[in-house]
């Protein structure tokens, strides 16, 4: 017991050891993970030719005016009204006239109008993916060259600013649109078709996750995850109109919707890996059902004040909940995928540290949020993941039931083997009793007659009954053939042949055989008779044949064989052998006193009844000597008494 | 049953007996000749088969196993040849295999060899009157066989279906012991029609040459041509 004891502290001791290296390694490749993200994002976008960049503006802002340098931020607010103003002057060569000249927009918050020589040419608003701030759109407009004049132009960016963000205007660039265009075909392919490309695969893992969810309802993770996505999906593909619509309820709903997502993607992963759903982990969905709610009911400022104290707040504690729960997983079990997930959920969090930071204006760095990306990017890795766990537990499914085939098969074949070797076993069994069985009816019949004849013919007297004995033999080796037939349990059938035999028998004495049968069918039929059975009754009926004829000497001899009901009103047989002659006198017992012969015939009788079950019963008088058997309702099965 | 002998009938039936065993030969016809026989004995099928030639008897006693062939044969050729013949097949047991095979070429009862000599004469003398003796193990057998059954049962082929139920109910009583009397009163006959009808069950279950096999079987509509 000491050892038994001592053993768990030793291995705890030692296991908090491995706990702890591991919580290291865990905590170091995270930290790298960090340093390669923040170095990564570091990398600045490629950017046109400086020369074409404008950054030197005339701002106004609420009846003020100053000049400011672009990349400039604004403060925060909810009316359309009196926008910010920013203006500037670009010089346009006019030799240049086969060149189309654009205003190229980088990064702005939220959105932006351009005017050229006093003329609108864009307004961001009409584009639903730019008023997605989460969305770093850029735009670009082509200036008709007809508003262009030789050297001096007029620019103008209205920035129109919704809350809760602040306003901002990266810096602008004017220049030939061949120039410009492929650093904004750049951007919109990384900040607009990548996130639509990801939406369109979370849409169909979302379809695929939701049919899982729906078959496999004891798995909820897979049905939780594609709610999340569903989520996910929807929001990014829902135009964020500015001005009100009759949607514009359903919109708000789902820009605020991220804080339910995160309670989605939270609760996937507890289920995922495998944690007892605690009783309070239904308020992970509170924050977001608030907002909501928030949402159905608030104005947009109340949404947006909720949203930026309560949602993303929320986001961010889902997000460390997040890290801590798989940090907590990889050090229980060692799982690649585990430890996959927990690298993902920490370049998430690194991107929306970064993200935070770039709101709040602590790190500016031109407003490149990457949290939404890397977060799309994640979930579209968990839904991959999980549909290649799901086609792996397929192939297991698929080589366990083959290998249940293949045991099932070993199984069966074993079976047969062993029912065969049982089966042969039985056989050799059975044709070993069947062999005592013959042996020891050949040795009380025909083997005792034909030594019999031996001895009579070695005596080479003329008048030893060796014709007798010789007929006794071959009578006896019919009925053990005879015997062996199978009657299917009818007595009846072995009865008939015995009276052809007994009227043989009988015929040189002169004596008459008087059969009768009472009832119909005569004797009940016993499925359960044996040979044997059949070669004990007909020997026992010979003994009182032989005993009626040679000591006796009686005339005329009565069989009567009737079906009576014994007490509980069920048919038994009944077999009685009647003669004439002049009987014997019986002692106590049942033995015969006088003939030695006699006495050892009933006492043979006896013997044969009691092995079948049957009842013998013997009466013996001045009018003649009656045997009668009454039969067992079963006979037994095995030769007891006999054996 | 038996009838006791009348010398002056049994005068003119000549009897071939053919059996290979000295006493037993001598056994049976001292038996048969004590009881007016005319009998020609045989010890072989070359023996039997001259004999044959020489002069028709009126019935045929022959043992199955012969020194130089099978009694079998010898009874399926005096079956065709002389069809007046009675024939007997002599049986140490009585037993199915050698009864019944004797009986589907053309044997219509059998004689146990250690029968006693009045017993001998008297079944031969009702073969001659067209009683055909019968055991009940062998009814038995036979109508095992009218029984349709999976499996066939061992034992000698048989077929049976030409046998009437009435035949099949006679069949039932001896196999169960009953008395040509009794079973007559049970079935509603009259006694001396029994051994008839024993008679007619043992050429039932004769079975005949091709030629007639396929005119029996286009009969039943076993075959079509």
């Amino acid at each position: 017991m000491d050892d038994v004891a001592a053993k768990p502290d030793f291995s705890t001791r030692k296991s908090w050891w491995l706990r702890a290296s591991r919580l290291l390694q865990y905590a170091l490749v995270q930290l790298l993970i960090v340093v390669v993200c923040l170095f990564a994002l570091h990398q600045s976008l490629p950017e046109p030719p400086s020369r074409y960049l404008l950054t030197e503006f005339n701002a106004k802002e609420g009846g003020t005016e100053r000049s400011v340098t672009l990349p400039h931020y604004t403060s925060s607010r909810f009316s359309m009204n009196d926008p910010p103003l920013y203006s500037d002057h670009f010089s346009w060569p006019g030799g240049e006239q086969q060149h189309a000249w654009s205003v190229y927009l980088p990064r702005f918050n939220n959105g932006v109008e351009v005017l050229v020589n006093g003329v609108v040419i864009l307004d961001s608003r009409r584009d639903p993916v730019a008023n997605r701030p989460d969305r770093n759109t850029p735009e670009i407009a082509v200036i008709p060259t007809s508003l262009l004049h030789d050297g001096q132009n007029d620019l103008t960016i209205r920035l129109l600013v919704w809350g809760p963000l602040t306003g901002f205007l990266d810096s602008v660039y004017v220049g030939p649109d061949q120039a410009l265009r492929p650093y904004y075909e750049q951007r919109t392919l990384l900040f607009v078709t990548l996130p639509v490309v990801f939406a369109a695969w979370q849409a169909i893992l979302a379809v695929i996750l939701t049919i899982m969810g729906v078959v496999r309802r004891h798995e909820p993770a897979y049905g939780i995850l594609a709610a999340a996505m569903t989520l996910g999906v929807a929001q990014s593909f829902l135009p964020v109109a500015v001005d009100q619509s009759q949607f514009s309820r359903l919109n708000a709903i789902l820009i605020t919707s991220g804080p339910l997502e995160g309670s989605f993607v939270l609760t996937f992963a507890m289920l995922f890996l495998g944690w007892r759903w605690p009783r309070w982990a239904a308020l992970i969905f509170a924050p977001g059902l608030i907002l909501v709610v928030v949402a159905l009911f608030g104005d947009q400022a109340t949404i947006s004040q909720f949203f930026v104290w309560l949602g993303m707040p929320t986001i961010g504690l889902y997000l460390v909940l997040l890290a801590l729960i798989v940090a907590h997983s990889v050090l229980k079990r060692q799982d690649v995928a585990v430890f996959v997930l927990g690298c993902a959920v920490t370049i998430l969090l690194t991107c929306w540290i970064r993200d935070m930071l770039s709101v709040l204006q602590i790190a500016p760095d031109g407003r490149i949020f990457v949290a939404r990306l890397s977060y799309s990017a994640m979930l579209v890795a968990i839904g991959a993941g999980l549909t290649w766990r799901f086609a792996r537990a397929l192939n297991q499914v698929d080589s366990f039931a083959g290998r249940l085939v293949t045991q099932v098969r070993q199984a069966e074949d074993q079976l047969k083997a062993s029912f065969a070797r049982e089966e042969e076993r039985a056989r050799a069994a059975a044709l070993a009793l069947e062999r005592t069985r013959l042996m020891r009816d050949l040795h009380d019949g025909l083997g005792g007659q034909l030594v019999s004849i031996v001895a009579l013919s070695e005596r080479g007297d003329a008048s030893a009954p060796i014709g007798d004995a010789a007929r006794a033999a071959l009578k006896d080796l019919r009925l053990v053939i005879d015997s062996m037939d199978d009657i299917g349990g009818d007595l009846m059938l072995a009865l008939g042949s015995w009276r052809e035999r007994a009227t043989a028998q009988l015929r040189p004495h002169d004596i008459a055989l008087d059969w009768h049968t009472l009832s119909p069918q005569g004797l009940p039929v016993h499925p359960e008779l044996r040979p044997w059975h059949v070669i004990q009754i007909v020997r026992l009926l010979d003994e009182a044949l032989t005993n009626a004829v040679k000591h006796a000497g009686a005339r005329c001899i009565t069989v009567t064989i009737e079906t009576l009901a014994d007490a509980s009103g069920l048919p038994s047989g009944r077999i009685s052998v009647e003669d004439d002659g002049k009987g014997f006198a019986l002692t106590p017992d049942g033995a015969a006193a006088t003939d030695k012969k006699a006495a050892r015939g009933l006492r043979n009788m006896r013997s044969r009844a009691t092995r079948c079950g049957i009842e013998l019963e013997l009466s013996s008088g001045a009018g003649g000597t009656r045997v009668r058997l009454t039969l067992p309702r079963r006979f037994p099965d095995s030769d007891t008494a006999g054996a | 049953m038996t009838e006791l002998s009348d010398e002056a009938a049994s005068q003119a039936i000549t009897v071939l007996l053919v059996e290979d065993d000295a006493p037993t030969l001598w056994r049976l016809q001292d038996a048969l000749a004590k009881a007016g026989f005319q009998v020609t004995a045989a010890a072989t099928l070359a023996e039997a088969r001259a004999s044959l030639t020489a002069s028709t008897p009126k019935v045929l006693l022959t043992d199955l196993q012969l020194p130089d062939g099978h009694g079998v044969d010898l009874i399926r050729e005096t079956r065709q040849r002389f069809p007046e013949t009675e024939i007997m097949v002599i049986s140490i047991l009585g037993d199915e295999e050698s009864v019944i095979s004797a009986i589907t070429v053309g044997a219509t009862g059998y004689l146990l060899k250690d029968a006693f000599p009045t017993d001998i004469a008297a079944t031969v003398r009702d073969l001659v009157a067209g009683h055909s003796p019968i055991s009940a193990s062998i009814a038995r057998f036979i109508v095992r066989r009218t029984q349709n059954h999976p499996e066939p049962p061992p034992g000698p082929p048989l077929d049976t279906v030409k046998l009437t139920p009435r035949e099949i109910d006679i069949l039932w009583g001896i196999a169960k012991g009953f008395s040509y009397a009794e079973i007559a009163g049970h079935l509603g006959l009259s006694r001396q029609t029994v051994p008839g009808h024993i008679k007619n069950i043992y050429r039932k279950l004769e079975v005949h040459t091709r030629g007639e096999a396929v005119f029996e079987a286009l009969q039943q509509g076993l075959i079509r041509l």
